[in-house]
């Protein structure tokens, strides 16, 4: 009971994560997709090499992250997408880039010693 | 299907930087293991090289000791190496990435370019997701020792 619990908990976190939505690359090309417009589910299927469940089943973990809702317009659905949540991501890139930028700063500070040690003070 | 490697803006990073130092200092700071270990690592941490071998193929291994005792082993295989231009290394430990620094003389400076591209955008988001985690549960330990250290001074 517990391990099902813990695992059932486990994976809808997982599934909420934005990290996850844009892990896998035909989820990427459906948000490339309707980014521009909602497309319905039929235009969407007919883009992939995949079986209508497939594709369903990403559009589904793609709701599931908050990034896409879909709308019924008498017998259609449509896909809609909602981008602002990818902000999450592009800020953890920017940390990640930090980090590296940090690294260039030490190396800089660490240049710079090099210099003064090695020409002295004459040069600034 | 798309083709996954066919772009590379989702998984890459680039870094630039002036520096008021002549292209031989710079060079040196970068391609000497004894410099290195001085600057490589993030602040709080130390680092060994047990092996640097500049030239193509050549293995450079690179462990970095966190502040709180744990090793990061960081094995690398440069790929190009040019005198005062250029060098490749892939970053053959996980993350999987190859790494281009360039080197441009520029008077008494130098211009430094520094570009990572990881293997796959799948191996970059897993990066970006590790140091999230990574760096969120710091911030966390520092929350809360920022708020015992608070209850102290009560």
């Amino acid at each position: 009971m517990y391990n099902f619990t813990s695992t059932y908990l486990y994976n809808m976190k997982a599934r909420r994560d934005v990290y996850q939505a844009i892990a896998d690359p035909t989820r990427r090309a459906i948000i490339n997709m309707i980014a521009g417009q909602p497309h319905n589910m039929k235009s969407i299927t007919e883009k992939f090499d995949m079986s209508q469940q497939a594709i369903s089943l990403h559009v589904k973990v793609l709701m599931d992250c908050g990034l896409i809702t879909i709308q019924q317009r008498g017998r259609e659905r449509f896909c809609e997408a909602h981008l602002d949540r990818l902000g999450e991501v592009a800020a953890w890139v920017a940390q990640y880039k930090q980090f590296w930028e940090n690294k260039m700063d030490s190396f800089e500070m660490y240049v710079e010693k090099l210099k003064k040690e090695r020409y002295g003070k004459q040069k600034k | 299907m798309e083709n996954k490697k066919s772009s590379t803006q989702d998984r890459e990073l680039l870094i630039t930087r002036q520096l008021d130092a002549p292209i031989d200092l710079v060079w040196e700071a970068w391609t000497s293991p004894e410099h290195i270990a001085n600057w490589w690592g993030p602040n709080g941490f130390t680092n060994t090289i047990t092996k640097m071998d500049l030239r193509p193929g050549g293995e450079w291994d690179l462990i970095m000791h966190g502040p709180d005792g744990t090793d990061y082993k960081n094995k690398s295989i440069f790929k190009e190496v040019i005198l005062h231009k250029k060098i490749v290394y892939e970053h053959v430990t996980g993350p999987k990435f190859v790494a281009t620094i360039t080197f441009e003389e520029r008077g008494d400076q130098t211009y430094i370019t520094w570009h990572m591209l990881f293997e796959t955008a799948e191996e970059f988001i897993r990066t970006v997701k590790t140091f999230k985690a990574d760096v969120g549960l710091r911030q966390n330990v520092e929350k809360l020792s920022a708020y015992l250290a608070g209850m102290k001074s009560r």
